[in-house]
């Protein structure tokens, strides 16, 4: 009975150690995807009301998805909170406890991170070149996660279970 | 009338305040080096000349001094900071809150008014769009004017701008730059609005005309400076139409300006002198004679509209009151 039990532990563990490692692949293209919509956000607010940095950064945390609302909430709050900062230090601060928290690749972070050092730092023109640039970056990455995704969240979620009950035979 | 006395303790106290609010828009290797400086030297600064590869300069109330490397003022210019690129970007940032997209019309202008009224004045390349200045780039070189509000500055000027109980006569001010000419500007406005208990002056509506926002320093629009409780401030407005503005719409007793010489300002002073409003604008200008040679101003004077003329030096310090002449018999009323 103990060794049942010991057996369906294992398989739980490894099959759910699977569902997360398939949850992260699943996850990088949404997070992504609405990455792009609040940069799109952004530019509406930088391009057409002219908002100032600080305040147009804190309407997009009020209006974007929750996945990547805590970006912006807390690059405002960088803002709010110490003053003589630049923008781009404000970004770099709010991407150093934002990152860990995403499934984003290192690839990702350095797309916001070079839109971080261009921001605020020129005209309209400039920035929404800069922020396009971002956006497109941000496609082609969410298209190779997309696809990523569709190859390896099948493959991890049986792959734990599988993994598991393998396990399970080898040590019996 | 005596030097309009600069050390008194409220503008130690004021200083104080004032260069806590210049420090945050400083780049971080400049700002360390002015917070090192003594308090007494930091109360004293007027400018901050930022010229990308060159030394550093202070303006004071005594000169121009260097800033070094250890944070003392120096005359030698081997031993002054140098400002570097970084310096100057990472200032650019900071003097526009990292949206220099949002400040296109400040550019157009050449200044960016800060936080508490301070202005930061900027150069760099031109770029023309059909002959006019579309926008500022590359820019490398940044002049920082500190605004100081001295409360009571015009005390003893008023005495001899008050018409009874009725209100003012119409003034102009003249004095070179850096006289203190807004500093005073600013006061007469204040107490005109507010009203003067001890001349029983019971304060009348003020409409303020701010094109360069440096009389009441508005940061998105609400007044930095003490402007008065009855002071309507027209911010970034030229100021020929925004003085016509106001008097349709806000019924001022008083229209005030900064800075006026232009055919158009004259033209709406004169309109405002028909209008039975009252006006108190400012010139540049050393003297009557020297105002007298410019076209429009010189026919405004000649007109004999302006009741009171207060020539403003810096003879016995910054804010020193020349003289106050009668526009009307172009007497003085003895105050040299």
């Amino acid at each position: 009975m103990l060794k049942l039990i010991g057996a369906a532990m294992v398989v739980a563990a490894s099959g759910l150690g699977g569902l997360a490692v398939a949850g992260n692949y699943s996850r990088r293209p949404r997070e992504l995807r609405t990455l792009r919509s609040a940069l799109q956000m952004l530019e509406t607010e930088v391009v057409y009301s002219a908002t100032h940095l600080p305040e147009a950064l804190a309407r997009v945390a009020g209006n974007c998805d929750r996945l990547v609302e805590p970006l912006f909430s807390r690059a405002a709050a960088e803002f709010a909170a110490s003053t003589g900062i630049t923008a781009a230090n404000a970004w770099e601060n709010a991407l150093i406890h934002y990152y860990p928290g995403t499934a984003l690749k290192p690839q990702d972070l350095s797309i916001l991170r070079s839109l971080g050092s261009s921001l605020g730092r020129s005209d309209r023109e400039d920035q929404v070149k800069h922020l396009h640039l971002a956006m497109e970056q941000i496609k082609s990455a969410m298209a190779g996660a997309e696809e990523e995704a569709a190859r390896n969240v099948k493959l991890w979620s049986y792959l734990g279970f599988l993994g598991g009950l393998i396990t399970v035979l080898v040590i019996y | 009338m005596s030097a309009i006395v600069n050390e008194t303790p409220a503008r130690l106290r004021c200083g104080d305040r004032v260069i806590q609010e210049i420090l945050p828009v400083l780049p971080g290797s400049i700002r360390r080096l002015v917070s090192a400086l003594p308090p007494f030297v930091q109360e004293k600064v007027e400018e901050f000349r930022i010229r990308q590869e060159r030394p550093l300069i202070l303006g004071l109330s005594s000169g121009d001094h260097f800033l070094s490397v250890k944070g003392q003022l120096t005359g030698l210019r081997q031993e002054a900071y140098q400002v570097t690129q970084n310096d100057m970007e990472q200032l650019i940032q900071l003097i526009s809150g990292s949206s220099l997209y949002a400040l296109e019309e400040e550019l157009r202008n050449g200044f960016i008014t800060l936080p508490g009224g301070h202005r930061a004045g900027i150069t760099g390349k031109a770029v023309l769009d059909n002959g006019r200045v579309r926008t500022l780039k590359y820019l490398s070189g940044c002049n920082i004017r500190v605004s100081r509000e001295i409360k009571g500055a015009a005390a003893p000027i008023l005495p001899y701008l008050l018409d009874g109980r009725r209100g003012i006569y119409h003034t102009i001010l003249i004095s070179p730059p850096r006289c203190g000419k807004t500093t005073m500007l600013r006061d007469l406005i204040r107490q005109i609005s507010n009203g003067i208990e001890e001349l029983g002056f019971p304060g009348v509506n003020v409409g303020l005309v701010d094109e360069r926002s440096e009389i009441a320093g508005c940061y998105k629009g609400i007044p930095q400076r003490d402007v008065g409780i009855r002071t309507d401030v027209l911010d970034g407005c030229p100021k020929a139409q925004g003085m016509m503005m106001l008097v349709r719409s806000m019924g001022p007793g008083v229209v005030s300006a900064d800075e006026i010489g232009r055919r158009e300002d004259v033209e709406a002073i004169e309109e405002m002198l028909n209008a039975g409003v009252k006006v108190l604008v400012t010139a540049h200008g050393s003297s009557l004679a020297e105002l007298a040679c410019r076209p429009a101003l010189g026919q405004l004077i000649r007109s004999k509209w302006i009741e009171r003329i207060v020539i403003l030096g810096r003879s016995r310090g910054v804010g020193t009151v020349e003289e106050i002449i009668d526009g009307r018999s172009m007497r003085s009323l003895g105050v040299k």
